[in-house]
């Protein structure tokens, strides 16, 4: 169509100038800062090379926080899509006080992470929060919530999986609400019972929508920090410490800028790489069952 | 032709991989009304995109006289166009929908109050100036779309299949005003795009028949309805579309299928033997006479009745006058007037023979 | 079996709304305590279990002593978020109605691939950026200030408004772009006078996730701000530390959560007539 080219970049050129300004320029200095020593003592651009790189490979704790993150992230995410999809199963076809349940479900994804985080951690102390009260009702021992690896990653994924829930039932609702009639017909004319039904008929007719969701959270739960840092600061020691955090820890409080960019370009490439690879695979396990 | 007439030449389409328009190369009045007419994506809507400027061709050459149109942008064309669905501006209501074109090229006030009050006048949108399109039935938001490509003096006026998605009443009724408003005035073209023969036969003028994006035939309305150039123009420009049947001249007489054999009539007496495909339209079938075949579907449609019959390898529809419902299954006995046969080329769908021409009753005044 | 049914089904909606708002009745009920209330152990019921008084909230308004200055905050933080969010909606829905109206061509990038850049940002996480912003807002001298952090939000919140309004923009009819350039309106006419007054819905949604995400976003506010500058949830996470006025922090975090709340009724309001297709995508 004649006369579109200078207009066609008036739309599009500021917004892509200016992401393109704010995002690109400071990754490519990243990159470049990653091959120098700057550090508190000396800062500023040498070249060192890739010594950094060399350095971040026996970084034990780099990859500790690693596999720490994927542990976290893989199992609130999954624990966050089968409650969403059973709490959407659940209000899916009820037609009281759906927009109720509605509302309080979306509320924990809409509030502050940190803000609510600095709630659950007043929540979980050990001796004045009401989680070891309610527990010594119950007749049980208190439990040292935040001061044991163990509890305090349960910890970070229960907060995790209050605000993150209410997405996948977001979502999962939405899919569940735009399914087509007939196959569930077909399915009570058959006389199958609601298990069957569901594994038959809603399960498979969700999986797109169930790919979608999952691989966002995803995306989002390997950037988990904000949390860990206002509720265990990754402790106790670094139980819980997760890659984002470390990075953070050694760029902007030991200021070892140079290595914390080559520790941020590994963890990101390293994160690309992976959430890709997931992305694909389940895709291709869409295309397998012809969803 | 005028100095202004439109002229494309060898114009090409290609969108996403899949060739819309192919090699089009038609001439236009500068004024007066022009039909395309061709099935479903037969290339008709890209066609009059290109004339809006709203698409550009691959290649070839829109000119108006010795002005380059493809050189000049959609905004600043003097194009009305209406769309098969209703396109209206949905948040303003019917006066402001109709007046939009006007504030834009800057008319004074009054000039626009006149205007309004004359093309409102006109398609009977009174009443509902005030109203949003979404308040408004199917046939008065199309009304609306009309108004508001009519209101401004365009060079060029486009309607793409616009009664398609109205109900039949109401498309037979603005069938007939179309015609007295496509003639209020005179220094335009108006190029109506539709699947419908009829609506090209009332509004007269230049008819262009369209197959997958290329020209079949272009010409006045009566001559491309008396001597379609190929099988796909005697299909498109005839409803029923013309029934084809293929059969072979032997020994003094057509044979069709199904035994069927018919005396060869005056017209066809200088073609040699061997295969033709036959064409005859469906009102040029009787009811009643020597041949049978079983009816597969009988409708009726307006005045007259449509008869599906059963041949093998085919299907042969006979228009009747008057209504005269049958049940299906019925044998149904019919006669063809051979002196109305068609006759084209058994591989290349070209005409060779024609009928004499005749006025017809019922189809407009042909 | 099918009243047992019901009733499994009613008690687990029951539990799971529990413990949604668990966390905000803790807060409301911390928020009227005092440091007794607080170092006697969890308690739950005003005037049964410990005697309610209005300290927290009045130290938060600024009378009284030991308050704490959330209004401050409170002020930068909505300055920054809808300053961000407004330039993020106009540049980002500019693009998303030129992705989604134009080809663009550019070697081997095409639509797809610049679409794609613009949402992809989302990935990025936000440690990777911390520090070079760090020292490029340093190298301006725009660290602890209102500008620097907005530049720095419309980065984060752009890529939202992309994403919500091409998928917006897609379900709009194109014929009504082409009638308005044929009623003689120019692209950005056409995009001003018609496309913009019919986008409310895209517009409403995309402007509600980048003022969520904004308002919600801590790290760069921490990281690129000391002092001078604080936004709403810096302020809440100092009064974090080992001597914690508990009530204070729930009064001011109830304060910094209130709009969000307000805006899920909002959201919710939204996906009840229908619209929910955009999220869903």
């Amino acid at each position: 169509m004649y006369g579109l080219t200078r207009y066609k970049l008036l739309f599009l050129l500021p917004g892509l100038l200016i992401l393109l300004g704010i995002i690109l320029f400071p990754l490519g200095f990243t990159i470049r800062v990653s091959f120098s020593g700057w550090d508190a003592a000396r800062p500023g651009l040498d070249w060192i090379g890739g010594t950094n790189y060399s350095r971040l490979f026996a970084d034990g704790r780099f990859w500790e926080s690693l596999s720490r993150l994927g542990a976290i992230a893989f199992t609130s995410v999954i624990l966050e899509y089968l409650l969403g999809f059973a709490l959407a199963l659940l209000v899916w076809r009820q037609v009281r006080f759906r927009r109720l349940t509605r509302v309080l479900f979306l509320i924990p994804m809409m509030t502050t992470p940190v803000v609510m985080a600095v709630i659950w951690r007043t929540i979980f102390h050990e001796s004045l929060g009401p989680a070891n009260d309610l527990l010594s009702l119950l007749g049980m021992g208190s439990i040292p919530w935040l001061t044991n690896s163990f509890w305090a990653t349960v910890v970070v994924i229960l907060v995790d999986v209050w605000q993150w829930t209410p997405f996948m039932f977001l979502l999962l609702l939405a899919g569940l609400l735009s399914l087509p009639r007939e196959p569930f017909l077909a399915a009570a004319i058959d006389g199958a019972g609601p298990i069957r039904t569901f594994f038959n008929v809603t399960f498979p007719a969700m999986a797109p929508i169930s790919v979608g969701a999952l691989i966002i959270r995803l995306i989002e739960a390997s950037k988990i920090m904000e949390t860990v840092y206002v509720i265990t600061s990754g402790g106790p020691g670094t139980s819980t410490e997760t890659s984002s955090y470390y990075i953070f820890i050694r760029g902007l409080r030991d200021f070892q800028i140079g290595y914390a960019a080559a520790l941020s370009v590994t963890y990101l490439v390293i994160m690309i790489v992976l959430l890709t690879i997931i992305a694909k695979s389940l895709s291709r396990y869409l295309v397998k069952n012809g969803a | 032709m005028s100095k202004k007439h439109y002229a494309m030449r060898n114009l090409n389409v290609a969108l996403g991989g899949e060739i819309h328009l192919q090699n089009i190369n038609i001439d236009l009045p500068q004024s007066g009304v022009v039909t395309i007419i061709g099935r479903t994506l037969a290339g008709k809507t890209t066609l009059l995109k290109v004339m809006a400027g709203l698409q550009g061709p691959q290649s070839g050459a829109f000119t108006q006289g010795e002005t380059d149109l493809l050189k000049i942008p959609a905004w600043k064309r003097k194009v009305g166009m209406v769309y098969q669905q209703f396109v209206n501006y949905p948040h303003l209501d019917v006066r402001q929908n109709i007046s939009f074109p006007l504030k834009r090229a800057k008319f004074s006030e009054a000039d626009i109050a006149r205007k309004l009050t004359y093309v409102t006048g006109l398609l009977g949108l009174e009443d509902y100036l005030d109203r949003r399109p979404a308040e408004l039935s199917g046939g008065q938001q199309q009304r609306v779309a009309l108004a508001r490509s009519l209101v401004k003096e365009t060079d060029l006026l486009l309607l793409d299949e616009p009664l398609v998605n109205l109900d039949y009443k109401l498309r037979e009724q603005l069938r007939e005003e179309f015609r007295r408003i496509f003639s209020q005035s005179a220094d335009r073209l108006v190029v109506y795009a539709t699947t419908d023969p009829a609506e090209a036969m009332i509004l007269h003028g230049q008819v262009i028949i369209m197959h997958e994006g290329r020209v079949v035939q272009s010409g006045d309305y009566r001559d491309v309805y008396h001597f379609p150039a190929n099988v796909i123009a005697a299909e498109v420009y005839n409803d029923p579309p013309m029934n084809l049947l293929s059969g072979e001249i032997e020994a003094g007489q057509i044979h069709l299928a199904d035994g069927l054999k018919l005396e060869i009539p005056a017209h066809l007496k200088k073609l040699e033997a061997g295969t033709y495909v036959f064409g005859i339209r469906a009102m040029d079938i009787e009811v009643g006479g020597k041949s049978k075949a079983t009816l597969a579907l009988a409708e009726v449609n307006g005045s007259s009745t449509i008869y599906h019959l059963n041949l093998t390898g085919s299907s042969l529809v006979i228009e009747r006058e008057g209504v005269h419902p049958l049940a299906v299954g019925t044998p149904v006995a019919f006669s063809l007037d051979t002196s109305r046969l068609y006759v084209f080329h058994a591989l290349s769908g070209d005409a060779l023979v024609f009928p004499a021409r005749k006025s017809v009753s019922g189809q407009g005044d042909i | 079996m099918r009243n047992l049914l019901r009733l499994i089904k009613f008690a687990a909606i029951l539990i799971w709304s529990a413990f949604v708002v668990a966390p905000f009745l803790w807060a409301l009920t911390t928020s009227f305590k005092t440091a007794n209330g607080v170092t006697s152990g969890a308690t739950y019921i005003p005037f049964v279990d410990y005697q309610p008084s209005l300290g927290a909230w009045k130290g938060l308004f600024g009378s009284g002593g030991g308050s704490i200055d959330i209004m401050g905050p409170f002020v930068n933080s909505a300055v920054v978020t809808l300053s961000a969010s407004l330039i993020s909606l106009i540049l980002g829905t500019l693009a998303a109605y030129g992705l989604s109206r134009f080809t663009y061509k550019a070697g081997p990038v095409g639509n797809a691939d610049l679409t794609f850049f613009f949402i992809s940002q989302r990935i990025m996480p936000p440690v990777v950026l911390a520090i070079p912003f760090f020292l490029m807002l340093g190298l301006f001298g725009l660290l602890d200030t209102i500008f620097g952090l907005v530049i720095v939000y419309i980065a984060l919140l752009m890529p939202i408004a992309v994403w919500v309004m091409v998928d917006f923009f897609n379900q709009v009819p194109r014929e009504l772009d082409e009638t308005a350039m044929i009623d003689g309106c120019n692209p950005v006419e056409t995009f001003w006078r018609v496309i913009l007054p019919n986008s409310k819905p895209g517009l409403v949604v995309a402007g509600i996730f980048c003022v969520v995400f904004g308002w919600n976003d801590f790290f760069f506010a921490f990281t690129l701000t000391f002092t001078k500058t604080q936004l709403l949830p810096v302020a809440i996470v100092s009064l974090n530390s080992s001597v914690t006025p508990w009530w204070s922090l729930s009064a001011s975090a109830l304060i910094s959560v209130a709009p969000l709340i307000l805006v899920a009724f909002l959201v919710e309001r939204y996906l009840d007539k229908g619209n929910i297709a955009g999220g869903g995508k």
